[in-house]
């Protein structure tokens, strides 16, 4: 072998081992992350009359209804979750309109909502996203409109979405907690939380600001906590959006006793049974 | 709309497919002679059906057999629509007892769909599940299983359907209330406000 061959393969060599410690230690990070945040809880700081910002992801027909009726079952406090943000599919009218009837007749928004200066008084939002997947779509094209819902779901986890208005009473454009029970737009939804929440926890490595475990946290460092609920339909089996997002959803509730106890892999955190939520 | 008269109250059975996928098998198996006789044994009055997007010619079709005053007819009125973007509360709700407007409390015989099954549930009417099996994904044959274990609902296969008649009026002799009441025996979960309030941060 020529030497100038030999340092082509001694180059491509290193270039290989650099590649892998790369790919190596972004995954090791990824994973600590990933354990270190789903096994923490956060600490309680937030009193009642501090404005909170809650996004639920509606899915569409059934998984929407579920939705509401666990809403209302729980008797949503307007007062408690001063802020709402409702994130539809393209082309799902039916929850689109079920949030508004909720927030309307439930809620009783329905003198905020009707008059014609709409954004002084409104507390919730409805905003529609593009869908991951149409039913029929050819699975050749399904990732680019994948992609195309993970960013629409990125921008709106950050409040830079088309339809949302700037928040003046919030600290952060970041939802505090998100509901959802599934499919597709709830996995983009919780993902993207969990990329953003991944950014800033790498972030807060490389900035200088050195944090102590109890105090000097920012309020963001709570945020965009994410709540998934298997639908009460799912007696047995988690559904494909359950099975996506066992590692990555902080809190995974489940309605049957056959899937309590679930989890991703050893030493994350268990699905908890919490009984029927829905009425 | 639909109109009884004054001898022979109402009472009707409301049967649903669902929105997202057709049901051909159900349809078949409700306009069929077997089970308008069995409507017609546990005096029902009213047939509704919702038949999804696709089946009107289907629905048609089947009706075609059965002609009004026709002996396969059974004196059934048999009245059906595709889809109410609104949702089927209203439908669902001919189905639930009134006197002050007539109406016996009849039956609603459903795909295993979560949101029809709930609406059932909520207005306490009979409620007959029959599952969609020949889509892929089957765990709403567990579902309904499950119900029906713990006295909820009827579960049925279509070809019973007309069976599933009968074993719904004995379901209606002992409803259970929803939502299910938490007894004291039974183990105290976090509800779904305290699990929130917990990611919140809420103090209390």
């Amino acid at each position: 072998m020529t030497p100038s061959g030999l340092s082509v393969t001694s180059s491509l060599l290193w270039l290989f081992i650099l590649g892998c410690t790369v790919g190596l230690s972004t995954l090791v990070v990824f994973l600590y992350a990933l354990y270190i945040s789903q096994n923490t809880n956060i600490p309680q700081w937030r009193a009642k009359n501090i404005p909170s910002h809650l996004l639920v992801v509606l899915g569409s027909g059934g998984h929407t209804a579920e939705m509401f009726s666990m809403l209302r079952r729980m008797k949503l406090d307007a007062s408690k979750y001063t802020y709402r943000t409702y994130v539809v599919s393209s082309g799902d009218n039916f929850s689109a309109r079920k949030a508004i009837e909720f927030e309307t007749t439930y809620l009783n928004q329905a003198q905020k909502a009707n008059t014609t200066d709409r954004t002084s008084a409104e507390s919730y939002t409805i905003v529609t996203v593009p869908r991951a997947r149409r039913v029929h779509q050819s699975y050749l094209t399904a990732p680019f409109s994948t992609l195309r819902s993970f960013w629409a779901c990125l921008l709106v986890l950050r409040g830079r979405y088309a339809d949302q208005k700037p928040l003046s009473s919030m600290v952060s454009p970041y939802p505090d907690a998100i509901l959802t029970n599934g499919p597709a737009t709830a996995v983009c939804v919780i993902l993207a939380a969990r990329l953003l929440r991944l950014y800033n926890f790498i972030g807060g490595f490389f900035s200088s600001r050195k944090v102590s475990r109890a105090e000097g946290l920012t309020p963001t460092d709570y945020q965009l906590r994410t709540i998934f609920i298997e639908s009460w339909a799912r007696v047995t089996t988690l559904s494909l959006s359950g099975k996506i997002l066992l590692p990555f959803a902080d809190r995974f509730l489940v309605q049957w006793p056959a899937l309590e106890g679930k989890k991703a892999w050893k030493g994350m955190r268990k699905t908890e049974y919490v009984g029927m939520l829905v009425d | 709309m639909i109109s009884q008269d004054e001898s022979h109250p109402m009472k009707s059975c409301f049967v649903t497919v669902g929105a997202t996928a057709s049901f051909h098998l159900l349809l078949q198996a409700v306009l069929d002679e077997k089970f308008l006789a069995a409507l017609q044994d546990a005096e029902y009055t009213h047939l509704l059906v919702q038949y999804g997007k696709d089946s009107q010619t289907l629905f048609e079709d089947l009706l075609r057999k059965y002609p009004p005053g026709s002996p396969g007819r059974h004196g059934i009125v048999i009245d059906g629509f595709d889809f109410n973007h609104a949702g089927l509360d209203r439908e669902m709700r001919l189905a639930q007892a009134s006197p002050a407007e007539g109406r016996n409390g009849g039956l609603i015989i459903s795909h295993a769909g979560s949101g029809s099954i709930l609406g059932a549930l909520r207005l306490g009417v009979p409620l007959v599940v029959v599952p969609n099996s020949t889509l892929k994904d089957n765990h709403q044959v567990e579902l309904a299983r499950e119900l029906q274990k713990q006295g909820y609902v009827v579960a049925s296969e279509y070809q019973e359907v007309s069976v599933a008649v009968r074993r719904a009026e004995a379901l209606r002799t002992r409803m259970l209330a929803w939502p299910p009441v938490t007894g004291t025996s039974q183990k105290r979960h976090r509800t779904l406000d305290q699990v929130m309030s917990d990611e919140l941060g809420f103090l209390d």
